[in-house]
C-alpha cells in the first residue's frame, strides 16, 4: 500500500491550488470511487491526500441568469432534489435518480463523477446533452487562472481527462437550453439500484409539432469515453418522430456504436440495446 | 392457591434470542475479535492456473522485521484436506486452480504480511490446463491430480425398474440437456480463524466459523497430526454458512502452523476478492434428462445423467449426488428410473457444499421437464403434478418412505392461492400480442430431507441440560447456531417440556469442550435433530423434578405438571410450590442432589445400502413455488413480481423465524435464478466483487406470500421437520417454466439474466449439450 505522507485540508479553492501545485496530490472529495478503487488495489494514493469537503463555495447550484452553475462538491443528492436543474436539465434529475444507491448519492459529487471519467458515469451523459463545461482552477503563477472546457472533448479515455494535475475542478457550467427543450436519460442496467450502466442513453432537443431541432444525443458505456453521437443527432435533427423514422434513428445508432464486451455485456447486446433504449427516449420525448 | 393455566411458546412469533445484538451492531465475529500477542496471517496464492513449481525463495521474506514465520509446504505435516484426500493445504510440487495457496506469512501488521508476500520468489513451468469438465474424460487431457487414474473424482450410479423397457411404455418420450452455473455463498462474514496454541500445555483452541465443529475437531487432528483431545474448537458468532463452512479449507491448517511456528494467536481473515475466489461454490452442472410419459399423463420412465465440474480438489460437497439421486427416484412416482452423474477434475474454482445440497441443479431440469411433458399431454401442469405426485404412506423405488407427506397440498394451496390454471393459460393466450412486456407464471416443487440425513457414522445430537437453585435452565447442545435460530427453537422446544419462560433459558451451543457431540449443521437438521435431543433432556429433567416434588407434596407425578416456573396440579393448574424452591430443597437436602440430564438423539433413519437403497432421513420436506414474473422482450430483463410458497413444515415451531428462513431461502433462489453468476474465464473468477456479482437487492424483492402446510411428523419435535434448505431449490426451475409461459421460449441454461434472455428470444442460444464441443 502506498504511503500517505500529508493529509491536507483546504478551506479555499486558493489554498487548494496551492496545494495542488507542489504536485503529487491525490484529490478526495466524497470517496465513493476513490477509496473502492485504492482498496482495490486499482489506485495508489499519491503522497498527499487532499480532502477538499472544507473548501467553501464548491457546494450548490446556483441560477446565473443565462446558465446554471453547479460547484463540484454538489452531491448527487442536491442534483436530484435540485428545483433548478429539475427546471433546466431533467435529464440530470433522472440520471442522479439511477444513480447507485441512498448512501452513495448522498456522499457521491458530481465533480467526482466527472473526474472518475469512468465512460459508464451516469451524470455524464446528461451533461454532454446538455451542453455543460467544466470549470478548473489553478495557481500557475500565485495567483489564480480558470479555464473552461466543453465537456464533451473533456475526456480522454477510461479514467482519464484534459484536467492537469495542478488543476482542481470547481464548477459545472450547464447553459439554460432554450423554450420547448425537453430531455431525457435511459439507463440499461440488470437491476434497479446499485447496478454499473451496461448502456445509457441521454436524447435533448427542442420539441415542435412532433420534431426535435437542437438534437443532442450521448450514449454511456459503448466506447473509452462518454460518446456525443452525431450521426444520431444529424438523423434526428427536424424529423417528425413518427415509429419509422424511430427505428431508422435507432437503427443509426446501433451503427455509431462501437462497443467492447466486458463482465457486463457483450458489445452484441450493448449494440442490441442502444438500439432498444434509443426508441424507448424517442418515444418518451415526442409523446 | 393460585392457579396457573397452560402457556405454550409452540407455534408463535418468538424474536430470535440473538436478533437485539445483532441488530445493535454488537455482535462480536472472528473479525471483531483480537487476542493479546496475535500476528496476522496472510496467504500467498499462485499466479499460475496449472503448473509446477520449480522454485520458491522465502529469504526476503524472512528477513523484512515484523515477520514472524513464513511457511511452505516444506512445513506442513503431509496430509492431504478433502474428501479425497487431495488438497494439500500449502501447495509445494504443483499448482492447479487460481486459489491455490503456496505460502504463507504471520506478521504483527497486516501491511507487513502484505509487503512480505510481495518478497516470495516462485519459478514455474507451465502445464496445460482444463476448463470444460466435458474434456475431462477424454484422452489426451491434461491430468489434474497426478495421484488418481483418471479426471473423475466421484461417480454415482443408481437405478429402480427397467428405465429402457418402461421407455418402450411411453407416448412421448422428452430429452433435454440443462446447464447450471457457478454461483457462490457471497456470505456477508468472509472466512476467518483464530488459531491460538497454550504455549505451557500445547493446547490449541481454534475460533473458527465451522459449521461442523465435531467433525472438523477430527479432521484437524489427522491434517495436522495431533492429538485430537487437545484441539478446542470454539465457534464465535458466524456471518453466513449455508453450506460454505462444511469443510476444512486450507486457511485453517495454515493458521494453525503458523501460530505454531511463531509462537503467537494467529488470525487469518479473508479479503471480500479471496472469499469470492477462494471459498466453495455450488457445483456446475450439465444435466441429461429423458423422460417417459403416457398420454393419460402417468410418468414411465426417468434416466437422468449428469457431470459436476468438481475443480482441481474434492470438497464433502462432491457428494451432492446423493441428494440429486433422491430427487431423480422418489420426487414423484416414477416407477423405473436409472440415474448416474459424474464429478470429474478441472483447473477450475473448487466446489462444496452449499444450501440445497445439488437439489437446486436436479430440481432445475426435473421441473422443467415436469412442464414439458404437461405440454406434450396436453394438461395443465398443476394437475399434471398432481397426478403424479408423492403421498403420505409411499416408499418409493429407492426406499425412502413418506410417513407424512404434504406435497399435494403444497400444490394445491400454491396453485389456488396464485390462480395458477386461470392465469397460465391467459398468458398462453396473450403471447402472440403486441405488448414488448409478457406476463408468466410458473411453478416447481421440491423434495428435501427434513429429518436429517444418515450420511456420516451417526447422524446424532447430544444435549446437556441442568436447571440451577433458581429454576434457570441452561441447554448445553452440539447444535451449532449459524444464524438459523436455533438457539430460539430449542429453547422454546425446552420451554414446553419445562414449562419456564424464555428468559430463564441459556443456550451454550459453541465449544467441543463443553457441549456434547453433533454432526454438524447440514441437511436442514438441527431444529429436527437438536430439537428432539433437546426434548429428550427436557423430559428426563422434568420427570426429575415431579418426583422429587411428588415426594414433597404427596401428590402422584403424574398428576403434577410444570408451568409458569411452578410446580403446578395437572388438572387444574393451582400452585403446588415455586420451582426455584422445589430446586433448592433437592440440592441442599440431606440425600443432595442436582437436576442435570443427558440424552443423545440418533434419528431411526437407516444408511443406504451399496445400491443407494434406505430410508436415510426421518422425515421428508415438500414445497411448491408459483413465481409470476413480466419479461421484457426488448431488454430481457425478466422481474420476479410474486412468489406464492407453499410448504410443508410440519409444525410451525417459530413463526416468525420460519417466515425469515423461508423468505431468506427464496431470495436467494431468486439470486441463483436470475442475478448471480460467478464468471470464470480460463480459471480465473472475474467478479470478485459485489459490483459485478449480483446479489439480490431490496427493491427486487418480490410480494411473498406464504403458507405452511402442518402434517404433523411423529418423529419431528413437536411434529416439526426442518426446512432450512427447502426454500432455496426451487426457484431456478419456477423462473424458468414462467419464462416459458411468457414467451413460448424454453432457456435450458441459468441464470436468466438479461443478455441470456434477450439471446434466446432472438434465437440465438444453442441448446447446452453433454458433449464438449
Amino acid at each position: 500500500m502506498s504511503e500517505i505522507q500529508n493529509y491536507e485540508t483546504p478551506n479555499s479553492v486558493s489554498e487548494a491550488a496551492d496545494i495542488l501545485a507542489k504536485g503529487d496530490v491525490t484529490i478526495l472529495a466524497g470517496g465513493t470511487d476513490l477509496m473502492v478503487q485504492v482498496d482495490a488495489g486499482r489506485v495508489e494514493y499519491k503522497s498527499t491526500l487532499m480532502n477538499i469537503r472544507r473548501v467553501e463555495g464548491l457546494r450548490g447550484i446556483s441560477d446565473e441568469g443565462d446558465h446554471l452553475r453547479v460547484g463540484a462538491l454538489t452531491t448527487i443528492t442536491d442534483l436530484l432534489e435540485s428545483d433548478l436543474i429539475a427546471e433546466h436539465g431533467t435529464i440530470l434529475t433522472e440520471a442522479a435518480d439511477a444513480f447507485a444507491s441512498v448512501q452513495i448519492r448522498n456522499a457521491g459529487t458530481i465533480g467526482g463523477n466527472i473526474s472518475n471519467a469512468s465512460p459508464a458515469g451516469d451524470t455524464l451523459v446528461p451533461l454532454v446533452v446538455l451542453n455543460a463545461e467544466v470549470e478548473l482552477a489553478s495557481k500557475p503563477n500565485g495567483s489564480i487562472v480558470t479555464r473552461t472546457i466543453p465537456i464533451k472533448d473533456y475526456f480522454t479515455g477510461p479514467g482519464k481527462t484534459k484536467k492537469e494535475d495542478s488543476e482542481l475542478l470547481v464548477a459545472v457550467i450547464i447553459p439554460k437550453p432554450a423554450a420547448g427543450f425537453v430531455s431525457t436519460f435511459d439507463k440499461f442496467g440488470s437491476r434497479p439500484a446499485l447496478d454499473i450502466s451496461t448502456v445509457s442513453v441521454g436524447l435533448g432537443g427542442v420539441l415542435k409539432d412532433g420534431a426535435l431541432t437542437d438534437v443532442r444525443v450521448a450514449f454511456g458505456a459503448v466506447a473509452p469515453v462518454p460518446l456525443k453521437a452525431t450521426a444520431t443527432e444529424a438523423a434526428t435533427e427536424g424529423k417528425k418522430l413518427d415509429e419509422a423514422t424511430i427505428d431508422a434513428i435507432a437503427a443509426t445508432a446501433k451503427d455509431e456504436v462501437n462497443p467492447i464486451d466486458d463482465v457486463r455485456a457483450t458489445a452484441w447486446y450493448r449494440k442490441e440495446m442502444i438500439e432498444s433504449s434509443m426508441k424507448k427516449v424517442l418515444r418518451h420525448v415526442s409523446k | 392457591m393460585p392457579t396457573i393455566e397452560k402457556e405454550s411458546l409452540i407455534g408463535k412469533r418468538v424474536p430470535k434470542m440473538d436478533a437485539p445484538e445483532k441488530a445493535a451492531g454488537r455482535t462480536r465475529y472472528v473479525h471483531d475479535m483480537n487476542l493479546p500477542g496475535q500476528l496476522i496471517g496472510k496467504i500467498l496464492r499462485t499466479d499460475r492456473i496449472h503448473a509446477k513449481i520449480l522454485s520458491m525463495d522465502t529469504s526476503a521474506a524472512e528477513a523484512l522485521p515484523g515477520v514472524k514465520a513464513v511457511i511452505t509446504a516444506k512445513d506442513m505435516p503431509a496430509k492431504m484436506l478433502g474428501l479425497n484426500n487431495d488438497n494439500p493445504p500449502l501447495k509445494g510440487d504443483k499448482v492447479r486452480a487460481e486459489r491455490d495457496e503456496i505460502a504463507a506469512v504471520a506478521a504483527i501488521t497486516e501491511e507487513i504480511a502484505l509487503e512480505a508476500l510481495k518478497l516470495i520468489k516462485v519459478e514455474y513451468e507451465d502445464l496445460p490446463t482444463l476448463f470444460d469438465p466435458r474434456e475431462s474424460e477424454k484422452e489426451g487431457a491434461p491430468h489434474i491430480q497426478e495421484s488418481k487414474d483418471s479426471n473423475v473424482c466421484m461417480e454415482f450410479e443408481y437405478e429402480h425398474g427397467d428405465a429402457a423397457k418402461a421407455e418402450t411404455e411411453a407416448d412421448f418420450v422428452i430429452e433435454d440437456t440443462f446447464k447450471l452455473h457457478y454461483v457462490t455463498h457471497a456470505c456477508m462474514g468472509v472466512s476467518g480463524v483464530i488459531a491460538d496454541f497454550d504455549n505451557i500445555t500445547g493446547n490449541l483452541t481454534l475460533h473458527s466459523n465451522t459449521q461442523v465443529p465435531f467433525l472438523h475437531k477430527r479432521e484437524f487432528s489427522e491434517v495436522l497430526e495431533m492429538d485430537p483431545s487437545r484441539i478446542r474448537i470454539i465457534q464465535p458468532p458466524i456471518g453466513g454458512g449455508f453450506g460454505s463452512k462444511l469443510d476444512i479449507y486450507p486457511f485453517e491448517p495454515i493458521a494453525v502452523i503458523l501460530a505454531k511456528k511463531s509462537r503467537c494467536p494467529v488470525k487469518i481473515v479473508f479479503t471480500r476478492e479471496e472469499e469470492f475466489m477462494a471459498s466453495p461454490t455450488r457445483q456446475p452442472a450439465y444435466i441429461n434428462l429423458r423422460s417417459g410419459v403416457k398420454k393419460d399423463g402417468t410418468i414411465t420412465s426417468r434416466v437422468f445423467d449428469s457431470l459436476l465440474d468438481n475443480g482441481a480438489y474434492t470438497s464433502w460437497g462432491a457428494t451432492i449426488p446423493f441428494v440429486m439421486m433422491q430427487t431423480a427416484s422418489s420426487f414423484y412416482r416414477v416407477t423405473d428410473c436409472q440415474y448416474a452423474t459424474k464429478a470429474v477434475y478441472t483447473n477450475n474454482p473448487t466446489a462444496g457444499s452449499f444450501r440445497g445440497y445439488g437439489n437446486l441443479q436436479a430440481t432445475f431440469a426435473i421441473e422443467q421437464h415436469m412442464d414439458k411433458m404437461a405440454e406434450a399431454v396436453g394438461m395443465d401442469p398443476l394437475e399434471f403434478r398432481l397426478k403424479n405426485a408423492q403421498e403420505a404412506g409411499e416408499v418409493t423405488g429407492q426406499g425412502m418412505h413418506f410417513k407424512t407427506c404434504g406435497f399435494k397440498e403444497c400444490l394445491s394451496t400454491a396453485g389456488e392461492k396464485s390462480d395458477f390454471s386461470r392465469k397460465f393459460a391467459e398468458n398462453n393466450a396473450n403471447r402472440g400480442n403486441g405488448n414488448p412486456v409478457k406476463k408468466g407464471i410458473g411453478m416447481a416443487s421440491m423434495l428435501h430431507v427434513g429429518g436429517g440425513a444418515k450420511i456420516y457414522p451417526s447422524d446424532g445430537c447430544g444435549t446437556i441440560l441442568k436447571m440451577d437453585d433458581f429454576g434457570h435452565v441452561t441447554i448445553l447442545t452440539g447444535a451449532s447456531e449459524i444464524g438459523q435460530g436455533s438457539e430460539t427453537v430449542l429453547s422454546q422446544l425446552v420451554c414446553e417440556e419445562l414449562g419456564v419462560p424464555l428468559s430463564a433459558v441459556t443456550v451454550v451451543n459453541n465449544d467441543t469442550d463443553i457441549t456434547p457431540w453433533d454432526v454438524g449443521v447440514h441437511a436442514s437438521r438441527t431444529t429436527f435433530i437438536g430439537g428432539n435431543a433437546a426434548i429428550g433432556a427436557a423430559k428426563l429433567a422434568k420427570a426429575k423434578v415431579l418426583e422429587s416434588a411428588s415426594q414433597v407434596s404427596n401428590i402422584p407425578a403424574d398428576q403434577l405438571d410444570m408451568r409458569g416456573g411452578c410446580i403446578v396440579r395437572a388438572d387444574d393448574g393451582e400452585v403446588i410450590m415455586q420451582l426455584g424452591k422445589l430446586l433448592r430443597g433437592m440440592h441442599f437436602k440431606d440425600k443432595a442432589e442436582l437436576v442435570t440430564t443427558s440424552f443423545y438423539y440418533e434419528p431411526p433413519s437407516v444408511h443406504q445400502d451399496k445400491g443407494f437403497k434406505g430410508d436415510v432421513s426421518a422425515a421428508y420436506a415438500w414445497a411448491t413455488h408459483v413465481v409470476e414474473v413480466e419479461v421484457d422482450t426488448e431488454t430481457g430483463i425478466v422481474t420476479l413480481d410474486k412468489v406464492t410458497a407453499a410448504h410443508d413444515v410440519g409444525r410451525v415451531l417459530n413463526e416468525m423465524s420460519l417466515e425469515g428462513q423461508i423468505e431468506g431461502g427464496i431470495i436467494m433462489g431468486q439470486g441463483y435464478a436470475l442475478t448471480e453468476d460467478l464468471l470464470v474465464k480460463e480459471g480465473r473468477v472475474i467478479t470478485p466483487n459485489f459490483r459485478d456479482y449480483k446479489m439480490v437487492t431490496a427493491p427486487e424483492i418480490p410480494e411473498i406470500d406464504l403458507s405452511f402446510i402442518e402434517t404433523q411428523d411423529g418423529e419431528g419435535p413437536q411434529g416439526a421437520k426442518g426446512v432450512g434448505e427447502a426454500p432455496s431449490i426451487c426457484m431456478a426451475a419456477a423462473v424458468g417454466n414462467a419464462i416459458y409461459n411468457a414467451t413460448g421460449v424454453r432457456i435450458y441454461e441459468a441464470p436468466y439474466t438479461p443478455e441470456k434472455v434477450y439471446r434466446a428470444l432472438k434465437g440465438a442460444v444453442e441448446a447446452p449439450s453433454m458433449a464438449a464441443e
